[in-house]
């Protein structure tokens, strides 16, 4: 390591003797450097004595002394002799704490800056020379090497009580190394403590211009075969390429891994390519972990944690009041609460100043924090020793012990308490003055009189204790003050209407109890007298010191963490029962209802259904109601049980849905990037909801691989999943993959029409094809003949098609006119695979004939058309057609809005062709099921099938028919019921905390103008450049 | 040549009339539109008005004196469905620039009149009239001022034919204080919402227009004529009617000042996704609203999940005329839904027949029309269908017979033709 490049020369007799009671210096490294003038070696030894010195969170030393020298912590302890020729500070009163250390910064870097190369794609990156294909990966970035000290920043860092910290160059998914470096102010060689500390990842491609990737999702495949392309490239000794981001790449995997979350999601989603590469990541989290905190446990990762706490919304008006979210009401209460709840989870975090638009804040809300629960030993930890472990310098950094550098601040007292000022900060041995020793922190509210006429006025003073702000209230006018303390004194000047000028003060200060006394001069030139008596704190913003002895007053955590969301069954908000949800039943028992079974039965009357264990397991005419302690019983009398509805093409739930960058995007996972946060999903369920396939858009031939969820309202995206349902891939066809709608800009990306739409299908499938038998090849080695290979690249978007041809994964093919539907099914053919299910399909009535023969699935709009070219011949009888036809057709919705009433949607194929009610009903509900592959479990009432329920009003196919039950594994999640609850329950929480910000306002905290906020819907066509904008 | 002139000339009046011919329609369930319902009614058409609207049992009635009887037990009988602040005719593919019509350059051109472009050949209005809709209010979009509108019958061989009421209106679009901001110059990524900085300037641009074309439009003395300011005139005078558009609380409020100040007699809202918490205010104004569309997600998350389908009901409740509409994505194909809009009306609160005369008598109120059309009673133009089922439910709707202005109404859609087409292909029934 390059730090300390000092000389030892006289080596003195007394330091001989240090030497041998506390560790051998060895440090005779030389330095580079000419000296311009005399040179001016300081080896000063300096004592610091009748301290109390903070070793850690854990151990304190009452009356100590600290012994430095060279930069180092030579000796630390009660009776450590005070060496001879030593400048000593007497230190009584004082505190000592180890210098603080924050993990995540920027310190020292240039901004980067996206060049703009101009309008158009960018297919290729731009960066010259022999470096990776994306131009988002930059493993090769060194902070080392670009790090240049910033004596503003430094002195602001300081200021706050930071010795040293780790450094990186914000930009890029894969961000290259960063270094831990002190915030002394000497020549940049003598900062860097550890010049490769951590390695440095995000979901945010920065300043890259190139069009890949443009979604979440696509960030998260670039990354995971980024992973694989280092591995094989590290592995293949016959190497035909060098490249230096790979080769930097794997430098780096042998340092912490830090990774960039912009929210609960992402840590999950990150985590989530660290399990499959075998990395545990620490989390550079963004505050809101609170809110899905069994996950983040779950994650086992290690925390990097800011507070920026989000500013208070100015609610005054009730109709802008309007725009702000609950979710957004609820974040700013509890956001404080962070902290404290990644504490009592037991989950280890370090803190840090970035994320604060104002550094100065980092005191307050991190004491507004402790107030909230959060214990000062933690948050010591978290700024002292967690982040040196994190980042392996413990070594060095962290405590105050002996033969570590001698990072430390002296405080006045407990460095978290509000009054504490800190008056030095000593970094590698070299002191930093922030306050001067004699500086009396004056703040607070003042009787003040001056003059002859001794009348009482309010004097307030705010401000930092060596930088002061002071009002004074002359009945009712405010007059600011100019006012200077320097140690002792204090000067003070103002104008007042009647004094017609200036009026000057100055005084000494006396301290327990602050009072303040001396003479001044009146404009006239005559002197009088003045005085100010301390009469009473400040009341601060942030208040409630009460707080932390009381029971929580913040609300409780809802899951989802958006409006119709749930709190769990527990007291405190954070803690989770087993038992979930209330409304979570052991059994329910549906009783007189007419059950549309989607079997040969057809439709039942008066029949009772009993659910158990989430499965249908008795459908008869009476059945006596369960003895168990959690069970329901629903009076169906009058009205209509189906199988929960099923959506076979949507795209609600999801954090981004195209990546239409290339021409193919197979190896984007929609898994990927689940939210469970959307609001549709609840709207969803109130429509009957209960699973819905979540589509890539159909911006390219080959889009991304599909998820399957069930609406497990309030369920983290993976709980969400469809458990072991086969794995699907949105194809699309036609205006939307040649980008025939996107302007005269877009006519550079292949293809541009449906002749160049057929080669990208037997390009990738006949490279896949060969990728496979090669893969199928490499794996029939015999390990010790696999060693000896040349190793095999492993290409995630090949490996997904090639799952196609060995059947594992399956197409469904956006689609509009006859003559593509035949095209993509004569590929097919040849290639030996099948089309799966043809979504939209609206001229699927032309070549039903031929879609018949090939055995092929349809999923339809019920009537829509004329939205664009190629839909000018789609008819409304398309979906009648397709099923007298004998062609497996459901109803889909590519629409958050009408994929809550595709029961209606179904019943127009009544109207339109004819269809009877039930072929009808199974349109939205078996049909999308084996579509799906999925009709074993779902899709019809039977004895065995997951109970997936959902109770109408009326017959569902009935435009007057609202959904009262929607029922998924044999829980409740939606009940109309529930939901009139909910909706008052909503605004009473509102206006709690609508009334807590009206407070905060009046006590003068700053607020923000509220924006609406609205969520993104997607569709099919939808493009998404901004997901880190709009993740919520 | 001449030959085939003088023959179409000879035939034209003579295909108009007829078609007008009188028909009695007899024993059906008639919604009349304004809530009553008569289960087994008697119905005559004559010379394209409504002449006799009866109960079978106790009407005395010609049967010899019409040309045609219908017989309609079991059957329902409708005013013909009204479509307000429809593109319908001014597009055909909406992804097609050629064959978009509705937007002219500009932000305020109240002088841009929609029924000129209307076109009557749409392949679109046949798949909308054989649901049930039979007048529509053609409306213009964009800008400040988007144009003005005219209400027309889904019937005719050209624009004038088909003209209703002309000029009917005059549609501003009120400025958004927040609007969604967009990444790109296309406006196809969108980004976050914010504060729209140019409100106070937009809504001066239109406070300015208003007073400028009340003073034009009130002295004698015009030094040069200004097509934009007498293009409103009818506003100040009262023969016009002042459609806005507008969702948000706080923007309708500002909207209502403006209208107040300005003397306008005829105020209606179009959208008023809020207006549910301000109906006494647009009580007191006498303001009725044109409701956004009933198919749709709410506003906020925290709003009730049924929000837009309950909307019509609150605005009932609370005493405020209202219609519906369907602007929106899709909006001229998808104008054949209105019907089930109602339907959905219904299911969340109002009653069928309530639900029946958003779509029609309460439309044709907003529109100024009600005189002559948007219920089945005696005097009023013989503009009604028949369904074989209940028409505001898709399961059920199902029109066989419809008639404008006593004209028998072709129902057959090229879509129709395309499925006999493919039918006859495959064989199937």
């Amino acid at each position: 390591m390059l730090f300390l490049f000092r000389t030892i020369y006289n080596m003195k007799k007394h330091l001989l003797s240090f030497l041998a009671i506390s560790f051998c210096l060895s440090l005779y490294a030389q330095e580079t450097f000419p000296v311009n003038g005399t040179s001016d070696k300081n080896h000063t030894i300096y004592a610091f004595i009748n301290a109390k010195i903070i070793v850690d969170a854990d151990e304190t030393i009452d009356n100590g002394t600290l012994v430095v020298k060279d930069g180092l912590i030579y000796s630390v302890g009660t009776k450590i002799p005070v060496p001879q020729g030593a400048v000593i500070y007497d230190l009584k009163g004082k505190s000592i704490y180890p210098g603080l250390i924050d993990a995540y910064t920027s310190y020292g870097m240039q901004e980067p800056k996206r060049i703009f190369t101009g309008g158009g794609p960018q297919v290729e990156s731009n960066i010259k020379g022999a470096y990776g294909w994306n131009q988002a990966i930059k493993p090769e970035t060194d902070a080392v090497k670009i790090f240049t000290k910033d004596a503003k920043m430094a002195e602001d860092m300081r200021r706050l009580g930071f010795g040293a910290v780790l450094t990186f160059q914000k930009d890029g998914i894969i961000r290259g190394s960063g270094s831990v470096v002190s915030l002394g102010e000497r020549r940049e060689n003598e900062l860097i403590i550890s010049e490769k500390a951590a390695a440095m990842y995000s979901f945010d491609k920065g300043t890259s211009t190139q069009d890949y990737p443009s979604s979440l999702m696509g960030c998260i495949a670039l990354m995971r075969q980024t992973y694989l392309d280092a591995a094989w490239y590290k592995a293949d000794k016959t190497k035909k390429e060098f490249n230096i981001s790979l080769d930097a790449f794997n430098n780096l995997l042998s340092l912490p891994q830090i990774f960039e979350t912009t929210d609960k999601l992402n840590v999950l989603r990150a985590d989530k390519i660290g399990d499959e590469f075998k990395v545990n990541y620490i989390m550079k989290g963004s505050g809101n972990e609170y809110q899905r905190l069994d996950d983040i446990k779950a994650s086992g990762c290690k925390f990097i944690l800011p507070v920026n706490f989000p500013m208070a919304y100015d609610v005054e008006d009730a109709y802008d009041a309007k725009y702000v979210s609950l979710a957004e009401l609820k974040h700013w209460e509890m956001a404080p609460a962070n902290l404290f709840a990644m504490e009592k989870y037991f989950i280890p975090f370090a803190i840090t100043s970035s994320d604060l638009k104002d550094k100065k804040d980092f005191w307050k809300n991190l004491r507004k924090a402790i107030s909230y629960g959060l214990s000062e030993k933690q948050a010591l930890r978290s700024l002292t020793t967690i982040p040196a472990e994190m980042l392996n310098v413990s070594d060095k950094l962290g405590k105050i012990k002996g033969g570590m550098i001698a990072n430390f601040i002296i405080t006045s007292g407990n460095l978290f308490d509000e009054k504490t000022i800190i008056y030095e900060n000593w970094i590698q041995g070299i002191d930093y003055k922030i306050m001067d020793y004699n500086t009396i922190d004056i703040r607070g509210n003042y009787d003040f009189s001056f003059g002859p006429e001794r009348v009482l006025h309010q004097l307030k003073i705010e401000g930092e204790p060596d930088k002061i702000k002071a009002t004074l209230f002359l009945d009712t006018t405010k007059i600011s003050v100019n006012a200077v303390v320097a140690g002792n004194s204090i000067s003070l000047s103002f104008n007042t209407k009647d004094a017609n000028g200036t009026i000057r003060l100055s005084g000494n200060i006396t301290n327990e109890p602050i009072q303040m006394k001396g003479t001044g001069q009146t404009p006239d030139g005559g002197w009088i007298n003045w005085s100010a008596n301390y009469s009473g704190k400040l009341i601060s913003n942030t208040k409630k010191d009460t707080t932390k002895k009381d029971a929580l007053d913040f609300g409780q955590v809802i899951y989802p963490f958006c409006a119709y969301g749930k709190p769990l069954d527990d007291h405190n908000g954070f803690d989770k029962y087993l038992t979930a949800f209330k409304t979570r039943y052991e059994a329910v028992l549906i009783k007189h209802v007419t059950v549309w079974t989607n079997e040969a039965e057809g439709v039942l009357k008066n029949q009772d259904v009993y659910i158990t264990e989430g499965k249908i397991v008795r459908i008869a005419d009476d059945i006596t109601a369960p003895k168990l302690s959690f069970a329901k019983v629903i009076d169906g009398t009058g009205k209509h049980l189906t199988a929960g509805i099923i959506d076979e093409h949507s795209h609600i739930a999801l954090s981004g849905v195209n990546e239409g960058t290339q021409a193919s995007s197979a190896e984007v996972r929609m898994g990927d990037v689940v939210n469970s946060e959307d609001i549709n999903i609840y709207r969803q369920l109130s429509g009957g909801v209960t699973s819905s396939q979540l589509l890539h858009g159909s911006a390219n031939p080959i889009g991304g691989q599909s998820a399957l969820i069930k609406l497990r309202w309030g369920k983290s995206p993976e709980e969400m999943k469809f458990a072991k349902a086969d794995g699907f891939i949105k194809f699309a066809l036609g205006e939307n993959v040649k980008q025939s709608n996107w302007g005269d800009v877009n006519s550079i990306r292949f293809p541009q029409t449906r002749m160049g739409v057929e080669q990208v299908y037997y390009d990738y499938f006949i490279r896949a094809k060969e990728y496979d038998a090669k893969q199928k090849a490499y794996e029939a080695l015999s390990e010790k003949a696999k060693t000896a290979a040349s190793p095999f690249r492993k290409d995630l978007e090949l490996e997904a098609i090639a799952e196609i041809l060995n059947k594992k994964r399956f197409i469904t093919c956006h689609s509009y006119v006859q003559s593509e539907i035949n095209m993509l099914m004569h590929v097919a053919d040849s290639m030996g695979f099948k089309v799966n299910t043809f979504t939209h399909i609206l001229e699927g009535y032309k070549i039903a004939d031929k879609m018949k023969a090939n055995d092929v699935g349809a999923s339809s709009f019920s009537d829509w058309w004329a939205y664009k070219m190629e839909v000018k011949d789609a008819i409304p009888y398309n979906a009648a057609i397709l099923t007298k036809m004998g062609i497996t057709t459901a109803i889909n919705s590519d629409d958050a809005e009408m994929g809550r009433r595709l029961n209606q949607e179904a019943a127009k194929s009544i109207k339109y062709g004819g269809l009877t009610e039930e072929e009808a009903l199974k349109m939205v509900t078996l049909n999308p099921a084996k579509l799906l592959h999925i009709d074993n479990k779902v899709g019809s009432i039977k004895l065995g099938k997951d109970a997936d329920l959902v109770l109408w009003s009326d017959n569902p196919l009935s435009i007057y028919a609202k959904v009262e039950k929607t029922i998924i594994d044999g829980q409740i999640y939606f009940d109309n019921e529930e939901d009139a609850k909910m909706r008052i329950e909503i605004q009473k929480e509102r206006a709690r905390i609508i009334q807590k910000m009206l407070d905060e306002k009046k006590g003068g905290a700053p607020t923000q103008k509220p924006i609406f906020k609205k969520p993104q819907l997607f569709g099919c066509d939808s493009m998404q450049e901004d997901y880190l904008n709009n993740e919520e | 040549m001449r030959k085939q002139i003088l023959f179409i000339l000879l035939f034209l009046p003579i295909i108009t009339f007829a078609q007008t011919k009188s028909v009695l329609i007899m024993n059906g369930t008639a919604h009349l539109g304004n809530d009553s319902v008569i289960q087994n009614s008697i119905i005559g058409i004559k010379n394209g008005k409504i002449i006799l609207v009866a109960d079978a049992k106790t009407a005395n009635f010609d049967k010899t004196a019409y040309d045609e009887i219908i017989d309609a037990k079991g059957k329902n009988i409708y005013p013909g469905l009204i479509a307000p602040n429809s593109t319908l005719g001014l597009t055909e593919i909406e992804s097609v620039r050629a064959t978009n019509d509705f937007r002219e350059v500009g932000t305020t051109l109240p002088n841009i009149r929609s029924l000129i472009a209307y076109n009557t050949d749409s392949k679109i209005i046949p798949t909308v009239r054989s649901n049930g809709v039979l007048l529509a209010q053609i409306t213009p979009r964009g800008g400040l001022i988007s144009g003005t509108s005219s209400v027309v019958i889904l019937d005719g061989w050209n624009w004038e034919d088909a003209a209703y009421k002309t000029d009917d209106g005059v549609h501003i679009n009120w400025p958004t204080i927040q609007g969604r901001k967009f990444l790109d110059e296309d406006n196809i990524f969108p980004g976050p919402f914010e504060k729209n900085k140019d409100y106070i300037k937009q809504t001066a641009v239109l406070k300015k227009l208003f007073a400028d074309a009340k003073a034009y439009n009130e002295t004698d003395v015009k030094v040069e004529t200004n097509l934009r300011f007498e293009a409103m005139k009818g506003l100040f005078t009262g023969t016009q009617t002042l459609f806005i558009h507008s969702n948000a609380v706080k923007e309708m409020v500002e909207a209502i000042n403006f209208v107040k100040q300005n003397k306008i007699q005829k105020v209606v809202i179009v959208g008023g996704k809020d207006s549910w918490m301000i109906t006494d205010l647009l009580k007191q104004n006498n303001i009725s609203v044109i409701i956004s569309r009933v198919h749709d997600l709410p506003t906020y998350q925290e709003d009730d999940v049924d929000l837009p389908y309950k909307l019509p009901y609150l605005l009932q409740k609370a005493g405020v005329l209202f219609c519906l509409n369907n602007e929106g994505d899709m909006e001229a194909m998808g104008a054949r839904n209105l019907p089930f809009m109602a339907g959905t009306a219904a299911a969340y609160g109002l009653t069928k027949e309530q639900a029946l005369r958003s779509v029609t008598l309460n439309t044709a109120k907003i529109l100024g029309i009600d005189k002559t059309t948007g219920s089945i009673e005696v005097g009023k133009d013989a503009t009604i269908f028949i369904s074989t089922g209940d028409a505001l439910d898709m399961k059920s709707n199902n029109v066989e017979r419809a008639f404008i202005k006593g004209t028998n109404i072709d129902l057959n859609t090229d879509q129709n033709d395309l499925y006999e087409k493919y039918k006859k292909k495959y064989g199937i029934k």
